[in-house]
């Protein structure tokens, strides 16, 4: 009596872009585990189907993502393309806070010293030889660039340094380094409100301010005109 | 109660040795009791510098390991009757002998009878250097127009800018050639100081008496009428607090024939 109709634990919807996976995020992990399987094997498919798979409210670790991949994966007409979740860790929400913040510090960066940000650095001031500005996020200037600056330190390519002056002796961003040398400063007879960035040819190029809003649009958080 | 000032530079060879011989003999010209303390525990030449080597009995690890009293250890300066004295470094123990507390203790003692202690750091970042900021209520940072040396001095405003107890360190661009700044081959004063962007206490001309005054043990502040001489004074005033402008690098550049020619001019 109580079985009367099984509650679905994978709903299979079709969507422009393949197939969606829906997840029941209520279920045990095991029993979930089962269905997916027999749902996969089920299906009589032909070619490759892109699957999505959306986990609803269920928080999976890393492996359980894995296991769940490799699940779909084992019919050879399936290949997940996208898993989504609506939820994430409290640390993971943490870091993407941090991320996304700009942390200001105001003063000289002196020579032998260091400042980190987890997200946007903006430094008011100056940063002296051998001073070095760390972030994980972009770095801006206002003052003049003598030193150091990562921005990207995490690997976010996208990242920019961006200097009223900039004169750095080092400029790196993700995992590209670029030391100043003297061919690289003559493009530019006075380096003032300049920045700093990876160019399509994957090498670190120095442009006008002006032009970012052209480079990395998604640098602007302003949506819409006003 | 007094005031402690250190001198200090990052790089070896910029005269802070010189500076603290001459601005201390300065503050005792002015009528202020001064008590010198070298921190440069195995390389000590402040008492070369003011010709009070041989005098010399006891030093500051002798002081500071209890062997004897303070005052035993400081080595008066006869050219000012009770103004100026000396605490020498010692030449034969290290820097690990003396602790940043023992410094600030021995500092604070001085205090009490000196209107200022200028204490000689030695160059370096490392106990030294912790050893002489220790006991310091102002810091005077030492540099030459060369990048070597305004890049240590930005270093050494870094650190000291961390300091507790400290006031915001202030600069002495010394050592500076009229000519070489003029063409450009050497940095100009201010240049280092917005690069450094602290307070500019003070400059001090490039001249070959420093270093034969030096040789003799008299602190070439003593002799009026030279160009150094008159940075230094300029600087000591300073430091009591008066205002005076920033003296004019100008007239040193005339030689004989230049003056005379000015004469003639006017």
């Amino acid at each position: 009596m109580t079985q009367v109709t099984r509650k679905q634990l994978v709903m299979i919807k079709g969507t422009k872009s393949g197939l969606v996976l829906r997840l029941d995020d209520q279920c045990a992990y095991s029993e979930l585990m089962s269905e997916l399987e027999q749902k996969v094997r089920d299906e009589a498919l032909e070619g490759t189907t892109e699957i999505q798979l959306h986990l609803g409210n269920r928080y999976c670790t890393d492996e359980q993502v894995k296991e769940l991949i490799n699940c779909v994966q084992k019919s050879p007409h399936l290949r997940v393309t996208k898993v989504q979740s609506d939820v994430i860790r409290v640390e993971e929400c943490n870091r993407l806070i941090k991320e996304n913040q700009s942390e200001t510090y105001v003063g000289i960066v002196r020579s032998g010293q260091v400042v980190k940000a987890d997200g946007d650095l903006v430094i008011i001031g100056d940063v002296n030889p051998n001073g070095k500005a760390i972030a994980n996020g972009n770095i801006f200037v206002l003052g003049r660039l003598k030193g150091i600056a990562h921005a990207g330190a995490g690997g976010n390519r996208d990242s920019v340094i961006a200097a009223s002056w900039l004169e750095a002796t080092h400029l790196m961003i993700a995992d590209k380094v670029e030391t100043m040398t003297d061919e690289l400063t003559v493009l530019s007879e006075r380096p003032e409100m300049e920045c700093a960035y990876i160019h399509r040819n994957g090498f670190i190029a120095i442009d006008r301010l002006q032009e970012l809003r052209i480079l990395r649009p998604n640098l602007s958080t302003f949506k819409g005109g006003s | 109660m007094g005031e402690a000032i250190v001198v200090t530079s990052g790089k070896g060879g910029v005269g802070k040795t010189t500076t603290t011989a001459n601005l201390g003999t300065a503050l005792a010209l002015q009528g202020k009791k001064v008590c010198l303390i070298d921190t440069d525990i195995g390389l000590r030449n402040l008492d070369v510098v003011l010709g009070l080597e041989n005098r010399i009995i006891y030093d500051l690890v002798d002081v500071v390991e209890g062997r004897c009293r303070v005052n035993q250890a400081l080595v008066k300066d006869k050219r000012f009757e009770d103004r100026l004295f000396l605490l020498p470094a010692a030449q034969t123990a290290d820097k690990l002998a003396v602790s940043p507390e023992q410094m600030k203790e021995l500092v604070t003692e001085l205090k009490r009878e000196y209107d200022y202690i200028l204490i000689d750091c030695p160059a370096g970042i490392e106990q030294g250097y912790q050893n002489a900021v220790a006991g310091a209520d102002r810091a005077i940072v030492v540099t030459t127009p060369e990048i070597s040396a305004v890049r240590d001095a930005d270093r050494i405003i870094g650190l000291l800018e961390q300091e507790e107890g400290i006031e915001p360190p202030k600069l002495i661009i010394n050592r500076i050639k009229r000519h070489l700044m003029d063409s450009g081959e050497a940095l100009d004063v201010n240049e280092i100081t917005t690069h450094l962007s602290i307070d500019l206490l003070g400059i001090v001309m490039d001249d070959e008496n420093v270093i034969s005054s030096s040789n003799k043990g008299e602190p070439v502040v003593l002799n009026p009428a030279n160009r150094a001489a008159t940075g230094y004074r300029n600087i000591a005033r300073r430091i009591l607090g008066e205002s005076v402008p920033l003296m004019s690098m100008d007239e040193q550049k005339k030689g004989f024939f230049g003056k005379l020619k000015s004469l003639f001019t006017k």
